[in-house]
């Protein structure tokens, strides 16, 4: 089993593999462009529960003829036992609002650890469908909300009542049932934090397990639920969803600018996810031979992408144009690939020359796919502490050329160029929803998030300059007491200076600063597809779409639901 | 109420933060508290004391050397909580320490002093021994020893009444860091009440398994000083979620 000291030589010091360098792989734009990989936290979390054969199933179900009432599930995973408790009420369409701000919802959840009595389900059914407003204890660990797709959800009650199957270009252009708005964990609203979940619960310590299980949950459940109701309404008629548009049912994901915070406030953890893709990349570039196998997946790989992104419809404009071009990307990358490939470093130079960031990145995440033997494993590397630990020790100088090598990107930003600090981030009154607003709003700027690292970097290195010309032997520890007001800045530069990629390289600042990058970077670790801008705030997407459903557990397993195709029914 | 060390440690933040604590002081001072909470030590009880004043800081004067050599600082905090000045107290004689095998930082006119414990914790970590010393009280003092060997991730905590008390500054606390030796500290009065690193550890596995008690009114009003980092909801700031 490799060690963490063998992926550790691996990135840095005489034996490193040759990973992309910082300074193209943590560009906003770049990471902006990622696409779910073997990697991404769904696929490691299927990959999971159907190698270990985890045994899930309702051991109460309780919802009338519409649908509304209570479903529990048992899950015996491979360490612990847990309960998935779902409430389903009725919402009018009015009422139905993806926000943050919203206050109900048709469905609600909870994933909480030991099995469920009548009193706790009592418990969970006072607090868990007020959501936010509501309180648990530490036994949960997620919790979550979904509203119905008001395109699909009673046209496909409709169709199963009726006997026949949804027409399946309806389904294509919106390949879910419910959106979830919101996956709470890590100790919101009462729920146990992470570290009791990382120590305590082995089936879910890896970052956003249980979030990710849950959302897994919801897509199994609609899929019941939506059967439960056509059979409910005409029995006599009713036929069950194809199993193959089954597997195409995902579930929607609405996602907006509460998302951006944590990348830049998690810079540790959000490095070692990117180290983790990158070496994997470069371990296929090094040790990755090909075969005629190999070259023919390829092949059908980049096909297979082609025609997952002509199927992706979306209304906006900028990510129609992406589309358009990734699609052109991989129809290069295949002209290329069919004239013979000896190595990979030649197929990705000739993807960095030709073809899109977003395709570059599509290209990636295929090659990933390529090499379940050298990828898999690293995914057993995504955690990390999250110290931000300072070296009081490092001289005041050294921490000067720190930040003149590793943050020579945020010293190359003019600041005082016009709209170079036109933005701010701030959380509104309203659930604390992060928002961004302009600095015309003056009080509303004296609020504003410590997000602009490469800001605070600046004048940190103004200050720094002047006092090291001063005291050119005192240490970083002398330097703080001095100024205070830096500690934030110059604990997180010696700490991401020993990461191997280190911070987001953008202003994010800039009246230009385009926030989606950041919810795209993270949602394809998640590993969702189908990106759907809405504005540059907020993006729709699908998760699950193609995963093997509950059922399939305990039967053979293949893990290849990597940008899944409309079926073929 | 029962909340989760991440709720109480978000809420702590904002309030720093409202209060005027910098970057990087307020992440401090809010993971002090939870520190001491998540320990068995009381952090709420501290803070509860502390809450009334914490704005204050605002309006004094940044702590400054006032003395320095290669193996000793003395640092005056002009009346500062500890929270919002010692990690960087307990940095210099981090450095000082690694330079010179042992070093010592007293700082005076610091209010809150209880609050060092996670900054010598966390030298423990580092590889270094760290202990802490102060007296309480102006009516009833008492006197607290606070210390942790290197490498070890639970610091000893004691603490006893005192009869009678010099002239000596009433706020001071001495750092005492050594990357060479053990400066393991407790206090020689026999009455004095000790809880060992195994008590420490113990109390922090209970606050992992059930999360935190606290009092509404506590609860309450970090949460009420916290929103002063928050803005007002408008249309406006409406439009700024990228409203659907």
């Amino acid at each position: 089993m490799t060690t963490y000291a063998a992926i550790q030589s691996s990135i840095s010091g005489d034996n490193a593999l040759p990973l992309r360098p910082e300074s193209q792989v943590m560009d906003l734009e770049r990471l902006g462009s990622f696409h779910q990989s073997r990697l991404s936290f769904m696929r490691t979390l299927v990959r999971r529960v159907f190698k270990e054969r985890w045994k899930i199933s309702p051991t109460t179900f309780d919802l009338d003829k519409d649908g509304y009432g209570t479903v529990i599930y048992d899950i015996k995973a491979a360490n612990s036992n847990f309960s998935f408790v779902i409430f389903s009420n009725y919402l009018s369409d009015d009422e139905r609002n993806d926000r943050v701000i919203a206050t109900k919802w048709d469905l609600t959840m909870a994933l909480v650890e030991g099995s469920v009595d009548g009193d706790y389900v009592e418990k969970l059914r006072e607090n868990v469908p007020k959501q936010e407003a509501g309180r648990v204890d530490s036994r949960v660990f997620v919790l979550s909300r979904a509203n119905r797709s008001a395109r699909n959800f009673n046209y496909m009650i409709d169709c199963l009542a009726n006997g026949q199957q949804p027409d399946i270009e309806k389904i294509a252009k919106v390949g879910y049932l419910y959106r979830t708005t919101a996956v709470y964990g890590s100790g919101k609203l009462g729920m146990a934090d992470w570290e009791k979940v990382s120590t305590k619960h082995r089936d879910f310590a890896r970052p956003f397990a249980g979030e990710m299980f849950v959302c897994m949950m919801l897509r199994n459940f609609s899929l019941l639920q939506v059967e439960h109701i056509a059979k409910q309404r005409q029995t006599d008629t009713y036929t069950p969803m194809d199993y193959d548009i089954k597997r195409y049912i995902g579930i929607g994901n609405s996602t907006g600018l509460g998302m951006a915070p944590y990348l830049v406030n998690h810079p540790v953890l959000i490095s070692r996810w990117i180290e983790m893709r990158e070496l994997a990349l470069a371990r296929i570039r090094t040790l990755g031979a090909i075969d005629s196998r190999i070259h023919y997946h390829l092949i059908s790989l980049l096909n297979r992408c082609a025609l997952h992104t002509k199927q992706t419809l979306t209304e906006d404009e900028w990510q129609t144009s992406n589309n358009t071009a990734v699609v052109g990307d991989l129809e290069r990358l295949v002209e290329f690939a069919d004239n013979g490939l000896s190595d990979w470093n030649t197929i990705i130079h000739f993807s960095e020359e030709n073809c899109s960031l977003q395709g570059q990145e599509m290209l990636v995440s295929v090659l990933l796919e390529l090499y379940p033997e050298l990828v898999d494993e690293l995914e057993n590397f995504h955690c990390t502490d999250e110290f931000l630990d300072l070296d009081p020790l490092m001289p005041a100088a050294r921490l000067k050329e720190i930040m003149a090598t590793r943050y020579d990107w945020a010293l190359a930003i003019d600041f005082k160029a016009p709209g170079a600090k036109e933005t701010y981030w701030y959380r509104s009154q309203e659930k604390m929803e992060p928002r961004l607003g302009s600095i015309s709003d003056v009080e509303g700027k004296k609020k504003q998030m410590a997000l602009g690292v490469g800001y605070a970097v600046r004048k940190c290195f103004d200050q720094l300059s002047l006092y090291v010309e001063k005291n050119p032997t005192h240490s970083t520890a002398r330097f703080l007491v001095a100024y205070p007001k830096v500690r934030g800045i110059v604990r997180r530069v010696q700490c991401m200076s020993r990461s191997k990629y280190g911070d987001i390289q953008a202003n994010l600042l800039d009246q230009n600063v385009l926030p989606m990058h950041l919810l795209r970077c993270k949602l394809a670790f998640f590993g969702v597809s189908k990106f759907d801008p809405r504005s540059k705030l907020w993006v729709r997407n699908t998760m699950f779409q193609g995963a093997p459903l509950l059922e399939d557990i305990g039967s053979t397993f293949s893990d290849d639901w990597f940008m899944p195709l409309t079926p073929s029914v | 109420m029962n909340i989760s060390m991440n709720e109480l440690k978000a809420a702590l933040r904002r309030c720093f933060e409202a209060s005027g604590y910098f970057v990087g002081n307020y992440e401090d001072a809010a993971n002090m508290v939870l520190w001491l909470e998540k320990h068995g030590l009381h952090g709420l009880r501290e803070l509860q004391n502390t809450l009334p004043y914490v704005g204050e800081d605002l309006h004094k004067s940044l702590s400054n050397v006032i003395y320095e050599d290669s193996t000793s600082a003395t640092i005056d905090a002009h009346g500062r909580s500890s929270l919002n000045c010692i990690a960087s107290a307990v940095d210099l004689a981090h450095a000082k320490a690694l330079e010179s095998g042992i070093a010592t930082v007293t700082v005076h006119n610091c209010h809150n002093r209880m609050f060092v414990l996670k900054a010598l914790t966390d030298r423990g970590r580092s590889g270094i021994s760290a202990a802490a010393y102060w007296k309480n009280g102006s009516d009833n003092i008492t006197e607290h020893a606070a210390a942790i060997k290197s490498g070890h991730r639970y610091p000893s905590y004691s603490e006893s009444s005192v009869q009678t008390v010099g002239n000596e500054d009433k706020q001071a606390l001495t750092i005492i860091c050594s990357s060479r030796v053990d400066v393991g500290l407790s206090l020689q009065d026999q009455d004095s009440t000790i809880i060992s690193p195994q008590q420490v550890e113990r109390n922090k596995n209970h606050c992992v398994e059930h999360g935190i008690t606290i009092c509404d009114k506590l609860w309450e009003d970090i949460n009420v000083i916290g929103q002063g980092v928050l803005v007002e909801n408008t249309e406006r700031s409406r439009a700024d979620a990228g409203g659907q």
